[in-house]
């Protein structure tokens, strides 16, 4: 992988998961500093409706609806889902008991991340590996030797290909996982 | 997405439900269950109804109000009893959850050891020696009842009397509340407890005075120093006020 592609691509992908990682230590931390951590019991609804809201740019990407920049919605896809992941994580931090909601999060931790591969990785990585193939190109290089220069840079792009595929199956779970937590907590709630 | 890929999210999906059924305090309760109950840990609907929560109907099903802190579910003397005296029975109404939770993890959100004493019916309510121990310190030792003159019943502590601001406990006057407040009853004062003061000393020197109105003694006076005259018709509390009054006081 060249030091390029390293500082321009997967850098700032550490940094937004380091910074999400952060914010949840940090928001945690001051919940417990503020005696406010009643707050963070309930972060968990803002949290999920966020997720659910983000949801419109994949029915608008399959063509479930027709309204809406898709460019926007992605935007929007990207902000509400890891605004409300730090919200769910925060929720979850706050307190750790059973097993079924920490699957959720574990869940939901590996979809954010893929996502992120998504955002920042996938499309950067592709514009990278065309550019350098051009200019290889330009400098007279064989085809085959384009390939070989482009070579550890096309190998990371093809993983992070593959990644993306687990994005969908991931997101079911997380979403069944979080279902089922959902639903145990409408049923024993005390609503009365 | 592949089929087979498919198949297995869905067995991995079963078999979680399926274990959310079989265990379901690891897999959904809220942490560990106080120690009496315990033996309900497989069966939430021992204490939830779907939808409603826990309910006060189904904790009177084994804790019957009228043994509650006298006698176990199974009706054998408490032994060791939280406090030293029952007090469920006093209660306005029989709502369990307001003040208990039997999870760990849902008792991390509650106050512990906080009891909302608006809860108690009002005659039980003002009779706080029932359930508490007078403090050990001097002041309280002299005092019996009527808590609620100095307490309130959301806040405790601090105090909410200020003896200060009515008459300052300096010099001489550093004694034994009994010796105001006669029977311990502290709507009322009385400054002829001690020998330095009597009636008939008291009315002389201010007739001599010029003062006719002296049966409120703090209405001026709010401490040892008897020229100190801050109270009165005027209010005045600024110095040069005092040193009038005071001059008025002396002449």
């Amino acid at each position: 992988m060249t030091t390029s592609l390293w500082r321009r691509h997967v850098l700032p992908f550490t940094l937004l998961a380091g910074l999400l990682a952060a914010a949840t230590l940090a928001g945690d931390y001051l919940l417990h500093r503020l005696a406010l951590v009643w707050v963070g019991r309930y972060l968990g609804i803002p949290g999920t409706l966020l997720i659910i809201g983000s949801l419109i740019y994949s029915l608008r990407k399959r063509k479930y609806i027709a309204a809406g920049s898709p460019k926007s919605l992605l935007a929007l896809h990207e902000f509400a889902a890891w605004l409300g992941s730090l919200m769910v994580l925060i929720h979850a931090g706050i307190h750790f008991n059973a097993i079924l909601p920490w699957l959720a999060t574990v869940a939901m931790g590996v979809n954010v991340i893929s996502g992120m591969v998504g955002k920042l990785l996938l499309d950067r990585s592709r514009l990278h590996v065309q550019g350098q193939r051009e200019r290889f190109q330009l400098r007279g290089l064989s085809k085959s030797e384009v390939e070989q220069a482009v070579f550890w840079d096309a190998v990371t792009f093809d993983a992070m290909t593959q990644w993306r595929k687990v994005h969908i199956p991931i997101f079911i779970v997380f979403a069944a996982l979080a279902l089922g937590h959902i639903i145990s907590i409408l049923l024993f709630w005390g609503w009365a | 997405m592949k089929r087979i890929v498919k198949m297995v999210l869905a067995a991995n999906l079963l078999a979680i439900a399926l274990l959310a059924f079989v265990y379901p305090q690891q897999m959904v309760g809220p942490g560990k269950l106080v120690a009496g109950h315990q033996k309900l840990e497989a069966d939430c609907f021992a204490c939830h109804a779907p939808f409603i929560g826990a309910s006060s109907a189904r904790c009177v099903t084994c804790h019957k109000p009228a043994d509650v802190g006298r006698l176990t579910t199974a009706g054998q003397p408490i032994a060791k009893p939280l406090t030293a005296v029952p007090f469920h029975q006093k209660l306005i109404s029989q709502d369990c959850v307001a003040c208990h939770s039997d999870h760990a993890g849902v008792k991390r959100f509650r106050q512990q050891g906080r009891f909302d004493h608006a809860l108690l019916q009002e005659e039980a309510a003002g009779q706080c020696q029932e359930c508490h121990k007078s403090p050990a310190d001097s002041l309280h030792q002299q005092i019996s009842g009527n808590c609620g003159q100095c307490h309130n019943r959301q806040k405790w502590v601090p105090a909410t009397f200020e003896h200060n601001r009515y008459f300052a406990l300096d010099r001489n006057h550093d004694t034994r509340c009994v010796t105001c407040h006669v029977r311990n009853d502290y709507k009322r004062y009385s400054c002829y407890g001690c020998h330095e003061h009597s009636p008939a000393s008291i009315r002389r020197e201010h007739i001599e005075e010029g003062i006719s109105r002296f049966d409120n003694c703090v209405e001026c006076h709010r401490g040892a120093d008897k020229h100190d005259i801050r109270g009165g018709r005027g209010e005045g509390t600024g110095r040069r006020e005092n040193e009038r009054s005071r001059k008025k006081h002396d002449d």
